[in-house]
């Protein structure tokens, strides 16, 4: 009896300095809410309706594996095309489609199209959010005189400062894409 | 691990003349017990400063100094395990008509002694802030209450989110011992303050250097130790209110404790204590920050109980804060951060407001610790402390998702769940020949981590086990000192990849040491040199990180094969104290083989973002060296100069260069008036300081997106008095004003340098009410 009492105790005692959880039994995987992990810029020529897309993948998101697709934007000189972004998060099942959010919550986000120089590409908003704002999920890109440089792509989340000004809020989205005017 | 370990020290002081015409007859004898299990301590050092005279007790406890000129004397007594305790003795040549009386009945001065048993390698600089001057700190987090300690700076992410850095060290490399317990919060982060409040402390030490052989690994920077009073054990009833409110912020402090024995109930204490905050958004002289309030509830209760030799102790805390991260912080790309930079000032623009909207962090702790000890008759004790912590932390991010449905839910977007238990046992052994004395240890640390959110870092499970043993030996004025440990840990982490479970496990051992002698010479004069050795195992997030930092701009990726960073450590200091002058100066030189840091990479890394500059965690050889000097100086009567000096140079002595985020130099002084009495008002004073913080020249190349911040400058001015209402009732006031001139200024170490300037004036008014023993 007394020996069973002292086994109780040495068992009781050793309890104390053990835990048993195991932190693997309970792993989820990453829940990252702002992923955008494809970027793809549709530009569609007014009069023939020739359509052309380039394309940023990233399918694992930040880190791990590099980016997957980064295409350069080849346009025609002097040709207007309407120009057409999709945002995808490819990393969720099913995937989720960003674009569509953006339309919901037009009034916090604005899309910015920066071309260097500036002489490549001229760039007209065609869309308007509940507050008269520009959005940029639709437009007219003019593509100007043959030459290269870049065209910077900008989605900026602007919650409740939205002000048709590039400057409130942070970048969501900020590619520089290769272009190629010719 | 560590409590409080009352002992008593009676002192017989008594003068005798024997009819002879020497005065130098006076003696002082007495006994030194332990309070609680009444038996004698052999092998203390009593010391009478300013001469050559210094004895022990023998094996009863007893000790006696004779042929002591009459004057007054400073009794030092200093046992091993014990901090040192120091009393002015004034001797007096008896008259004549006492000859015929019992010494006892003319000179006998019962001084009852309370020395604070501490575990604190003896051969380490230990500075302490407790009494008036951890009162003016009161209302303050506890990064920025250390902040007055020579050698130690901290780490800020905006003002309300503070972390101490000693001697250049911070995060992991710096432990933390609330109330005996190893803290355990996710430190690693930059922005993740020390969980503690710190009104559950009446002192607060910090060890600086290394002291892994009594604390366990990753203490390479040093120890803070966060220690409450002793529970009043067969007390009455006693109590404290403060309150403290800051115009900066708008911020109000309230907090309180009542505690007491229980009638009837011989042996037993208990205390309960309570803190709340408030806080709005924080200013700087020229705009307010927005979304920068505070809200916090904290509340501790702690009951022991003592018989004899036997002692336990319960304590319970619950730290619970809401802390908002100024908006304008957030940023998405490099060209966010460059604008912000040109444009000199936050983009977002705010009044003053108490609600803490998004980003904010949400972060409770609780602890729950029971230590008991036992002393037996012949010398020996043992202590056993078992400790658990839960650490929650809610982060939520600046914006919510963008599908409304998931964004009603209000999810944080990162959640970490800790949950550590830990025990320590240790073993004082009787001191063998009233000389040596010693303890032997283990502990152990359990931990598992659970995180959900956006990627950051990995589940873990963590074990970890330490044994060690110290000893030290005492002869005349030297004191010596060493110890060695061991420690092994095994890390296993799990985490998902693509959707696949992808677990790692590591091991991690090494043996630390430390070596150290004091020297008390003759006079005031005393001088310390330690060297010691600790050791850090990589944290998960030098493990694992993989993704954009966007506090910092910078993508950071660990690496897993990183293994330990070892510290060698040495520290020399010598102190001269006399009545009117002291003046500690001490020199460090720590050599850190394979310190892990965040090495930039010469490609930047592409995320949808745009191209981030690309940071991997790498092991390197760093040193850190530095002196810090304090002094004080009592030049006219009431009047006193206080100064102290921080330098510090950091190297990575592999790469030559030098290294980021190492604090400036500074140089810190304060101009004191005192009036013991004015009116009704005790122990009055007034004060003015200056805080001069330099440049960090020292930085490597084209490290950051702008340039250290200069040199500043800081004015603030303090004046406070206690007023008695009863015998057993007073009232202390203090009023105080910091950065009296507004000064416009940023600093190094404050992570929001980018965003914003750092905070502007903030006077202050404090009220402690204090009743019963």
């Amino acid at each position: 009896m007394n020996r069973k009492l002292t086994w109780m105790l040495l068992f009781g005692i050793a309890a104390l300095f053990t835990q048993c959880k195991d932190s693997g039994d309970e792993v989820e995987a990453d829940d990252e809410n702002e992923l955008i992990t494809s970027v793809t810029l549709t530009f569609t020529e007014v009069g023939t309706g020739a359509v052309t897309t380039f394309a940023y993948k990233d399918p694992d998101g930040d880190g791990g594996n590099a980016p997957t697709k980064f295409d350069t934007i080849s346009l025609k000189a002097n040709t207007s095309y309407t120009l057409t972004p999709a945002f995808l998060d490819e990393s969720k099942t099913p995937i989720d489609d960003i674009t569509a959010e953006i339309k919901e919550k037009a009034y916090e986000h604005l899309l910015v199209y920066t071309p260097n120089p500036t002489t490549l590409l001229t760039y007209a908003y065609g869309d308007q959010d509940t507050n008269g704002y520009p959005i940029g999920l639709t437009g007219t890109a003019k593509a100007g005189a043959a030459g290269t440089g870049t065209l910077k792509v900008q989605l900026r989340h602007q919650p409740n400062a939205k002000n048709g000004t590039i400057t409130p809020g942070s970048d969501d989205v900020n590619l520089d894409f290769n272009l190629k005017v010719k | 691990m560590k409590k409080y370990f009352y002992i008593c020290l009676i002192i017989l002081v008594s003068s005798l003349s024997h009819g002879q015409n020497s005065s130098c007859t006076c003696f002082i004898k007495g006994v030194i017990r332990d309070l609680h299990s009444g038996q004698p301590i052999a092998g203390a050092t009593i010391l009478l400063t300013g001469t050559t005279n210094g004895v022990f007790t023998d094996e009863k406890g007893k000790y006696e100094i004779r042929n002591l000129c009459p004057g007054i004397y400073q009794l030092e007594a200093r046992i091993v395990g014990y901090s040192t305790y120091k009393q002015t003795i004034d001797l007096i040549i008896s008259h004549e008509e006492n000859f015929t009386l019992l010494e006892q009945e003319v000179h006998l001065k019962d001084v009852e002694i309370t020395a604070q048993r501490t575990d604190a390698p003896a051969s380490q600089p230990l500075t302490t802030l407790s009494g008036n001057d951890l009162e003016q700190t009161r209302g303050q987090t506890l990064g920025e209450s250390l902040k007055g300690i020579s050698g130690v700076t901290s780490m800020q992410t905006g003002s309300s989110i503070s972390k101490p850095v000693i001697h250049g060290l911070h995060s992991n490399r710096v432990l933390i011992m609330n109330n005996g317990v190893r803290q355990e919060g996710q430190q690693w982060g930059s922005e993740h303050a020390p969980e503690i409040d710190p009104f559950v402390a009446t002192r607060l030490s910090v060890i600086k250097g290394a002291a892994g052989v009594r604390y366990g690994s990753d203490a390479i920077g040093g120890v803070i130790l966060v220690e409450p009073e002793e529970l009043p054990f067969n007390k009455t009833l006693s109590g404290e209110v403060n309150l403290v409110g800051f115009t900066n912020g708008r911020q109000g402090v309230s907090s309180s404790t009542l505690q007491g024995g229980i009638k009837g109930l011989p042996g037993f204490g208990w205390r309960a204590q309570g803190t709340i905050k408030q806080g709005g958004n924080i200013r700087t002289p020229n705009y307010f920050l927005d979304n920068t309030g505070i809200s916090e509830k904290n509340f501790s209760l702690g009951a022991g109980y003592r018989n004899k030799g036997f002692g336990i102790d319960l304590f319970y805390s619950r730290f619970d804060t809401k802390i908002g991260i100024f908006s304008g912080s957030h940023i998405g790309s490099i060209t966010d951060l460059l604008n912000v930079i040109n444009n000199g000032e936050p983009f977002v623009k705010s009044g003053f407001s108490y609600t803490i909207g998004r980003p904010n962090q949400n972060v409770t702790h609780d602890l729950l610790k029971a230590e008991t000890h036992y002393n037996f008759q012949n010398g020996n004790r043992l202590q056993w402390t078992i400790a658990q912590q839960v650490n929650h932390r809610n982060e939520y991010d600046l914006h919510i998702p963008r599908n409304d449905s998931i964004a009603a839910l209000n999810h944080p977007e990162l959640t970490f769940k800790l949950n550590t238990l830990t025990n320590d046992v240790t073993w004082d052994h009787k001191p063998i020949a009233g000389k040596i004395a010693g303890q032997i240890g283990v502990s152990t640390l359990y931990q598992y981590n659970l995180m959900t959110g956006r990627p950051l870092i990995p589940n873990f499970n963590q074990f970890n086990i330490g044994v060690f043993w110290i000893e030290r030996y005492v002869k005349n004025d030297w004191e010596f000192e060493a110890g060695l440990r061991y420690d092994y840990r095994t890390l296993s982490t799990h985490r998902i990849v693509s959707r696949q479970k992808i677990s790692n496990h590591f091991d991690f051992h090494n043996g630390s040491g430390t070596i150290g002698a004091t020297r008390n010479f003759t006079g005031n004069l005393s001088a310390r040199l330690n060297a010691g050795t600790a050791w850090r195992a990589p944290n998960v997030s030098e493990l694992f990180s993989d993704g954009v930092h966007h506090g910092a701009a910078a993508f950071e990726k660990g690496d897993s094969t990183l293994h330990p960073e070892k510290a060698f450590n040495s520290i020399a200091s010598i102190k001269y104290a006399s009545e009117k002058l002291t003046i500690e100066i001490g020199g460090y030189f720590n050599y850190i083989k394979d310190f892990i840091y965040l090495k930039p990479q010469p490609q930047p890394i592409l995320t949808v973002r745009g191209a981030f500059p690309y940071f991997k965690y790498t092991q390197t050889d760093a040193s850190f060296k530095g002196i810090d000097i304090s002094a004080a100086w009592q030049f006219v009567k009431n009047f006193s100069a206080t100064s102290k000096l921080s330098y510090l140079k950091a190297y990575d002595t592999r790469n030559d260069n030098y290294l980021v985020m190492i604090p400036a130099n500074r140089w810190d002084n304060q101009l004191k008036y005192e009036i013991p009495l004015l009116a009704n008002l005790h122990n009055v004073f007034f004060s003015v300081g200056n805080l001069w913080v330099a440049r960090q020249k020292r930085v490597p190349p084209k490290s950051d997106f702008m340039p250290p911040p200069a040199a500043y400058s800081l004015w603030n001015i303090q004046a406070g008095g206690t007023i008695h209402l009863s015998a057993k009732q007073q009232l202390e006031i203090g009023v105080s004003i910091q950065n009296l001139f507004n000064t416009v200024y940023r600093d190094y170490m404050n992570r929001f340098r980018y965003y914003s300037d750092d905070i502007g004036r903030n006077a202050s008014l404090r009220l402690k009410w204090k009743f019963g023993a």
